[in-house]
């Protein structure tokens, strides 16, 4: 009995090809049920992302190529996909296949390498096809092992260190500057896309009061109703200063809002406490004159994304380690199912 | 083990925090990026030799171990590194360890020459009250000495988020807003410490018709109590900077490092 993986992810297909496969996760029992009744497997775990589909599996037959075609038909003919497959799916036998599962865990094989999102999205699918008993001792096993490897990864690497997007820069940042975000009112002036992900990036980390003003006043007070804010208008953002402590500002104005002889005032009347402004509008809404002046803090979104890229770059240079961490356990895993299974020692 | 005296055991302790300084050389090179232990063991194990070295000349004295510049000086250390080691315990605040360990390093050599303890372990005033004056102001110098550090932690992480160091993300040190605060409170502390310990000194016994505030020493302790007491205003009624506040902690205590011995030295009432 061997582990085995099928699948097609985002380094091998576009988007286009990976929503063509997707399962719904109500057809995924029905789908393992199919599977197993056509022989070919014993036990199995469908895992469907945006990024990734993949069948887990465990069987009795041998995994050579004559094995793989036939569940690669069994997954084109599940889907009604009549088109051509090339290096879009890949196949795995072990050790091969385990060391995809443990690298999947730990998110080393994400988009954004270290996420974590993908450690609870394949709990979620082995959990649903271990409920459903289309697990067995040999997936079981696997599954568990993928899970404590990747807590490992976790506690002893940094790939999960640090802000890979802008937005949690940003907050990082903030937790850099303030004690507890959970205190301080944050600003956002123009209500882009990114300010609402960035205010909410700094709402999921505590932040309880945001101010919102645009040109338009019913979008500030749209999205101030979405972040459970409040809308001020334009012209009235500077007298916001005295109590705010962070400034998202991502307007569409063709020049600097925002510059040091308007902000001197203002940090006299703040009593200098220190003020984080995160600017990410192109052209530039703050003048970066601003970041002279005692306890003001100003990022733009080059800084922001040099901070992004330098964590992205630290998390590459863990992936070895991690490749190590795995390479162990799988090993370790192989031997025991070595033992567990005397017929395979020969 | 008679020769091993009080003296071996603070070199033993000072070696320590030479150990310690040099581990934190290579934290600092590395961005402070992790928070281990290390420095922490290392600090803490010059810390306990340190309080075996105070006890043993303690016991030999069966008082509070002040009674020259040598025993001051260690007074002064050790307050500065159990508070250290006690902070520490704070989330993300080991790294203070690497910026007191470099004071304990190079004061602890310094405390260390001869001349400094030219009598050994030699009772030289008796009291509770003198134990209370002496104790209590070195503490305060300990307060402040930490406040330095504090303060010293503060402005390098300043200075990285002002220019856009990457390492000040980067690092595990604590944020800008609570290294100031911990300064502001070290300061507090060391602050009620000096007056309850210059209020212990007024009433000490001194030759007759010499008035307490006419000693260099006294005179150098009252401005100095001036300069903390205006640091302390100055930041909670005419809203000072945090980096302002936080340079004038350091300069004050590296004025207090520099100029304790030589006041000490002339002051006729400490040496009566």
């Amino acid at each position: 009995m061997s582990v085995v993986v099928i699948g097609l992810s985002h380094r091998s297909a576009p988007v286009e090809l990976r929503e063509r496969f997707a399962f719904v996760e109500t057809n995924i029992p029905d789908a393992l049920k199919q599977l197993r009744e056509s022989g070919l497997v014993t036990e199995g775990v469908v895992l469907s992302t945006c990024n990734r589909v993949e069948i887990y599996a465990a069987t009795a037959l041998v995994p050579d190529d004559q094995f793989f075609a036939r569940v690669k038909k069994f997954f084109t003919e599940h889907h009604a996909y009549d088109g051509e497959l090339g290096d879009e799916l890949y196949t795995f036998a072990e050790p091969h296949s385990l060391h995809h599962l443990f690298k999947v865990a730990a998110g080393l094989d994400s988009m954004v390498i270290g996420e974590t999102e993908i450690f609870g999205q394949l709990k979620k699918a082995y959990e649903l096809a271990f409920q459903q008993k289309h697990t067995g001792v040999r997936l079981n096993k696997a599954f568990q092992r993928a899970f404590n490897v990747a807590k490992q990864i976790r506690t002893e690497t940094n790939i999960q260190r640090g802000s890979v997007s802008v937005m949690s820069a940003a907050v990082e940042l903030a937790e850099k500057i303030f004690i507890s975000l959970a205190e301080h009112e944050v600003l956002i002036i123009g209500a882009g896309e990114t300010s609402e992900k960035t205010a909410r990036a700094l709402q999921s980390r505590g932040v309880k009061k945001i101010t919102v003003t645009n040109r338009s006043l019913e979008r500030a007070q749209s999205l101030a109703a979405e972040l459970g804010g409040r809308a001020v208008l334009f012209e009235q953002w500077p007298d916001e200063f005295e109590r705010i402590d962070i400034a998202i500002s991502s307007t569409a104005a063709p020049h600097h809002i925002l510059d040091r002889a308007k902000l001197e005032p203002l940090m006299k009347r703040r009593r200098h406490r220190p003020l984080l402004l995160i600017d990410i509008a192109v052209p530039r809404d703050i003048d970066p004159a601003v970041n002279e002046l005692d306890n003001v803090y100003l990022y733009n979104v080059d800084d922001l994304q040099s901070i992004a890229s330098d964590y992205l770059k630290q998390r590459q240079d863990e992936v070895a380690r991690c490749e190590q961490i795995i390479a162990g356990k799988v090993s370790a895993l192989l031997e025991a199912n070595k033992f567990a299974n005397p017929a395979v020692r020969g | 083990m008679a020769w091993f005296t009080d003296r071996h055991c603070f070199l033993l302790a000072v070696t320590f925090y030479g150990l310690s300084t040099i581990y934190s050389v290579f934290l600092w090179r590395k961005g402070f990026r992790r928070d281990d232990w290390v420095n922490y063991i290392l600090l803490a194990g010059g810390v306990a030799l340190h309080t075996l070295a105070m006890a043993k000349r303690g016991m030999t004295l069966h008082s509070c171990p002040v009674n020259n510049l040598y025993e001051a000086t260690t007074f002064l250390l050790w307050a500065l590194g159990l508070a250290s080691l006690v902070y520490a315990l704070l989330p993300r605040f080991k790294f203070l360890c690497a910026f007191t360990s470099p004071v304990l390093f190079t004061v602890g050599v310094f405390a260390l020459m001869p001349s400094l303890d030219p009598h050994g372990a030699k009772p030289e005033f008796s009291g509770a009250l003198r134990s209370l004056h002496a104790a209590t102001i070195l503490q305060a110098y300990g307060a402040f000495g930490l406040a330095a550090v504090a303060a010293a932690m503060f402005l390098v992480e300043q200075h990285d988020l002002k220019f856009h160091k990457i390492r000040a993300v980067l690092s595990q040190l604590p944020s800008i807003q609570r290294l100031e605060m911990i300064t502001a409170r070290l300061i507090f502390v060391g602050f009620m410490l000096l007056t309850i310990g210059l209020a212990a000194g007024q009433q000490l016994p001194r030759h007759e018709g010499v008035p307490y505030f006419s000693d260099i020493k006294v005179i150098w302790s009252a401005l100095l109590w001036l300069v903390y007491l205006e640091m302390l205003v100055a930041r909670r009624y005419f809203g000072r900077s945090p980096r302002r506040f936080a340079a004038a902690a350091i300069a004050a205590f590296l004025v207090l490092l520099l100029t304790f011995w030589f006041t000490n030295l002339f002051s006729a009432i400490h040496h009566q």
